[in-house]
């Protein structure tokens, strides 16, 4: 019980890493803001039954992160519940591949407003909540990419890099306020969003691993939870690599 | 709910048990319910008391084990104890060090190979007795504790940053070895933990380094054991050839 009675957000709930992340701190104590695209009624019943086996809560938040009225009426939700914040988890991303050449310039700035400018709002929001209660964790889900490049995924590797210079400026404004600001950087893990790569790719990164499999989306959730809580409370600024060892 | 343990039933060996980060690392880890062989340099009083203390408070098996890392037919003596236990091994935490601080151009070289001696290969040599332990069960997490000095280059720690970094480029071959037998191997670069090994710099250089960081406080040796906790834990199972920098921001 890493995080009881402590209060996170965290976004993109729905499925893969984000739906394992809202599973792991609810069975770790923590009460949720479980933010997702649009109501849907499935997330809406295994919201209640985690919170029900959990003794915790978690109100599902729903905005679209390219619709900033939406996020901001959501933040505001969020706020009057006048609740300390402890940690915010933005996992909320998309990628559409391409190679550089055939990259429409409006789908770059969709990725990049998906991917790094709506977090940004959210973070600037949740963050002065933050410092005024004089402490808190930010974990930023960024990728591997960011660090190594990936062919055909310009866009979501360069928006995902951005994400870990925030990061580390954000961890030297922040730390001495008593938020601790960090990334992980996910290597190649079984989710939907990896389920359209072909197998010979897969297969391919497999072979570059030391941990000769794909990770899953507890594997990353657990560090998360590691980076939010006091585990870590002398880390910040860093960017962890939960890849199974890519060389 | 019912509380589980992160290291239930786990065994683990953890050397420079004696004080600083070493001896938090064991409390962290006995808290959590791991079996403890503690490694000391020397047999004191204190000592044997801190650990039967920690083993009756947490309930789990805590012995001491003494060796001199500088001794290699003592290091060995130290392994058939362990292996004679015949328990499974499933964390190493090598934690022993010394500190060094000169100039380079002032580094001699007796000093540069007993530093070199004592944070690089008397924990290359045990880690190498310890893996034969742990390739029989086929799984274990390996713990290296380096220094930001590994990956920073700072004024006047030339041979101690060397030696650490040398400890840490080992780290990630071994984890490049033995990720697909189970094995996980990882480093952890403290900044400035507050522990007796911080006398060795003057109050100026400390906080210097101090205010450098983003958190403008130096750490404490529970800081770096809770993150020896984690990697040791399964909660780390998909992390392997990482350095983590437990540095407060630097």
């Amino acid at each position: 019980m890493l995080l009881k009675g402590k209060n996170s957000v965290i976004t993109g709930c729905l499925q893969g890493i984000g739906k394992a992340t809202l599973e792991t701190f609810a069975n770790n104590g923590s009460n949720v803001w479980a933010c997702a695209q649009a109501p849907n009624d499935d997330f809406e019943a295994f919201c209640k039954e985690l919170a029900q086996r959990n003794d915790v809560w978690i109100k599902p938040i729903y905005f679209d992160l390219l619709d900033q009225d939406q996020m901001k009426a959501a933040l505001k939700i969020i706020s009057s519940d006048k609740l300390p914040i402890h940690s915010l988890v933005n996992i909320a991303g998309m990628t559409k591949d391409a190679i550089f050449h055939m990259i429409p310039m409006d789908q770059m700035k969709m990725i990049f407003e998906v991917n790094f400018f709506s977090q940004m709002y959210i973070t600037q929001y949740i963050t002065k909540l933050m410092v005024r209660q004089k402490g808190g964790s930010v974990i930023n889900i960024s990728s591997i990419s960011a660090l190594d490049g990936s062919y055909g995924q310009l866009s979501y590797s360069a928006s995902k890099a951005a994400l870990i210079g925030a990061t580390k400026t954000l961890s030297a404004e922040l730390a001495d306020k008593g938020v601790r600001v960090n990334a992980i950087a996910p290597g190649v893990i079984a989710t939907d969003m990896n389920k359209i790569v072909p197998e010979n790719i897969i297969a391919g990164h497999v072979k570059k691993m030391s941990i000769k499999r794909l990770g899953n989306s507890f594997e990353v959730s657990n560090a998360i939870l590691y980076l939010a809580s006091d585990l870590s409370a002398y880390v910040t600024g860093q960017v962890l690599r939960i890849d199974g060892g890519i060389k | 709910m019912m509380e589980v343990k992160l290291l239930k039933g786990k065994n683990a060996i953890v050397t420079g048990c004696a004080r600083g980060i070493g001896s938090s690392i064991v409390e962290v880890l006995a808290e959590n319910g791991a079996n403890v062989w503690a490694c000391a340099r020397k047999q004191t009083p204190e000592f044997e008391n801190f650990l039967e203390g920690l083993s009756s408070k947490y309930d789990v098996v805590i012995k001491p084990i003494y060796f001199d890392l500088s001794d290699k037919d003592q290091m060995k003596i130290a392994v058939k104890t362990i292996m004679s236990e015949k328990r499974s091994v499933d964390i190493l935490v090598n934690n022993a060090g010394i500190t060094y601080n000169a100039l380079f151009q002032m580094s001699t070289i007796d000093k540069i190979q007993e530093v070199f001696d004592v944070n690089f290969i008397s924990p290359f040599l045990f880690t190498q007795y310890i893996v034969k332990l742990m390739l029989k069960n086929k799984s274990g997490s390996i713990i290296n504790i380096s220094s930001s000095a590994a990956l920073d280059g700072n004024s006047g720690r030339a041979v101690y940053g060397a030696s650490k970094a040398a400890l840490l480029c080992a780290t990630k071959s071994l984890a490049a070895e033995l990720g697909d037998q189970g094995i996980r191997a990882n480093v952890i670069a403290p900044g400035i933990t507050k522990t007796d090994m911080l006398s060795s710099m003057t109050e100026e250089v400390i906080n210097e380094t101090v205010m450098n960081t983003d958190m403008k406080r130096h750490g404490e040796p529970t800081d770096i054991a809770n993150t020896v906790l984690f990697l040791a834990s399964d909660l780390s199972s998909y992390i392997t050839g990482q350095v983590i920098r437990v540095d407060g921001g630097m």
